[in-house]
C-alpha cells in the first residue's frame, strides 16, 4: 500500500514538474485531465480518508494548474460569440 | 475754370505716382535685406580693411538662420490647412468575413483618396491593406502598425503625423485611450457582402477628453460581488442562451455587442491589465465552480464571459435591450 501511494505521489510530482513547463492552453487541458484522474484514482485508493500530506500535495497541485492557467494568454473568445 | 481743372490733376497724378513708388518700395525693401546688408561692407571697404571682415563672418551665419525662419514662417500655415476631404463619412468598426484573396479599393473610395498628398495616399493604402490582411478596419495606433504596415523608416513623430493628417483629411479616426495608447478606426465604405458590422465609430469632436482609464485591480472587488449578481442575471450569459432564444436576432447581437465591448475593455486596460484581469478571473471560476470547470472548454468560456461582463460593467442582455427599446 505504501508502495501504492508512493507511485501515485510520484505521477503527481510529475505533473508539477510539466505545469511548469507547458506553454499552451492544450497542453495545459491535458494537464487538468491527468490531474482530475488521478485525484479520482487516489481518493478511490485512500477511501477511508486521505492524509494529510497528501491532500496537501494535491491542493498544491491544483493551486499551480489554477495560476499557471492564468499565466496562460487570455482564452479566445471571438468562436464562442458566433 | 479749366486751368483750375488741368493743375488739379497734374497733382492727383503726381500724388498717385508718388503713392505707387512707396508701395514699390516697401515691396521690394523685405525681398532683398540680404543683399542691402551685403552692400554695406563692401562700401566700408576701403576706409577700414581689418574691421570689414567681421560683418561679412557675422552675416554668414545669421542668413540661414533668418533663411530657416523665414522656412517656419512658411511651413507652419501649411499644416494648418488640412481640409475634410469629406465631412459625411460614417466611421464603421467592421471585419470582414474571409480573407480576402485581392485588394480592391472600391470606387467611391479610390475617389476620395485620390486627392490626398502622396504620403497620405501611401499611408492610407498600406493601412488599407493591412486591414484586409487582418480582417477588421480598426486596432491599436502606435510602433507596432507602424512596422507592420512597412512605415519603419518613418520616427514616431512623422507618424504620427502622418495620422493626424488623415485624420484631419476625414478618412481616419484617431481615439486617445490612455497618455500612450491610441486606436484607429480607417474608414471603408461599408460592403454587407464582404464585411459585418461591428459598431459605428463616433468621431471626437464632441469629446475631447481622454476615456476614463480603469484601473486594473478594480474588477477583482468586483468579482466577489458576482455571486448576489449571478443568480440575477444566470439567463443573461452570452455564451448560454435561454430556451427558444437561440435564434433570437436580438440575442444574437447582443453577443456580438458584448464581444465587442470586451474588445474595447481589453484596448482600454491594455494588455498586461487584462491579463492580470483573467488571472483574477481564472481564480476566482476556480473557487466558485470547482476546479473541473477550468478544463471544460465550453462552461469555462460561460463563466468567463459572465466574469467579463460583471468586470467591465457590460449592460446585462436584459438592461441590453432595455436601453435598445
Amino acid at each position: 500500500m505504501l508502495n501504492d501511494i508512493k507511485i501515485l505521489m510520484k505521477s503527481l510530482s510529475d505533473i508539477d514538474v510539466r505545469i511548469m513547463l507547458c506553454k499552451s492552453a492544450f497542453e495545459w487541458e491535458l494537464l487538468a485531465k491527468k490531474y482530475n484522474a488521478l485525484r479520482d484514482e487516489i481518493e478511490a485508493f485512500c477511501a477511508s480518508g486521505l492524509p494529510e500530506d497528501v491532500q496537501t500535495a494535491l491542493e498544491k497541485t491544483r493551486a499551480y494548474l489554477v495560476e499557471k492557467k492564468g499565466e496562460l494568454p487570455p482564452l479566445d473568445l471571438s468562436d464562442f460569440f458566433k | 475754370m479749366g486751368l483750375i481743372k488741368n493743375i488739379g490733376n497734374a497733382v492727383k497724378s503726381e500724388v498717385r505716382d508718388y503713392l505707387l513708388k512707396i508701395v514699390e518700395a516697401e515691396k521690394e525693401a523685405p525681398k532683398n535685406p540680404e543683399a542691402e546688408n551685403v552692400q554695406k561692407p563692401a562700401e566700408t571697404k576701403a576706409g577700414q580693411p581689418k574691421v570689414e571682415e567681421r560683418p561679412a563672418v557675422k552675416e554668414e551665419k545669421v542668413q540661414p538662420e533668418r533663411v530657416e525662419e523665414v522656412e517656419e514662417v512658411r511651413e507652419k500655415p501649411r499644416k494648418k490647412e488640412i481640409y475634410p476631404i469629406s465631412n459625411d463619412l460614417e466611421f464603421v468598426r467592421v471585419s470582414y468575413k474571409k480573407g480576402q484573396d485581392s485588394v480592391i479599393i472600391p470606387k467611391e473610395l479610390a475617389e476620395l483618396i485620390k486627392m490626398l498628398p502622396l504620403d497620405e495616399y501611401a499611408c492610407f493604402v498600406k493601412l488599407y491593406c493591412f486591414a484586409l490582411e487582418q480582417k477588421k478596419n480598426y486596432g491599436y495606433w502606435g510602433g507596432t502598425l507602424k512596422r507592420r504596415i512597412g512605415l519603419d523608416q518613418l520616427t514616431t513623430s512623422e507618424f504620427e503625423e502622418l495620422g493626424s493628417n488623415l485624420a484631419a483629411y476625414g478618412l481616419l479616426l484617431l481615439e486617445q485611450l490612455t497618455e500612450n495608447q491610441k486606436t484607429f478606426v480607417l474608414y471603408v465604405p461599408f460592403d454587407e457582402d464582404t464585411m459585418v458590422k461591428l459598431s459605428t465609430a463616433k468621431k471626437p469632436e464632441k469629446k475631447p477628453e481622454k476615456p476614463v482609464k480603469k484601473p486594473a485591480p478594480k474588477p477583482a472587488p468586483k468579482a466577489k460581488a458576482e455571486p448576489e449578481e449571478e443568480t440575477q442575471c444566470a439567463e443573461d450569459i452570452p455564451g448560454k442562451p435561454v430556451e427558444g432564444m437561440e435564434n433570437d436576432e436580438m440575442y444574437k447581437s447582443y453577443k456580438t455587442f458584448v464581444s465587442l465591448e470586451i474588445d474595447k475593455a481589453k484596448m482600454r486596460v491594455g494588455r498586461a491589465n487584462f491579463d492580470k484581469i483573467y488571472m483574477e478571473a481564472v481564480k476566482y471560476i476556480d473557487k466558485k465552480y470547482g476546479f473541473k470547470v477550468l478544463s471544460d472548454s465550453d462552461k469555462f468560456k460561460e463563466y468567463l464571459t459572465n466574469y467579463y461582463i460583471s468586470a467591465f460593467d457590460i449592460p446585462t442582455f436584459e438592461n441590453w435591450k432595455k436601453s435598445k427599446g
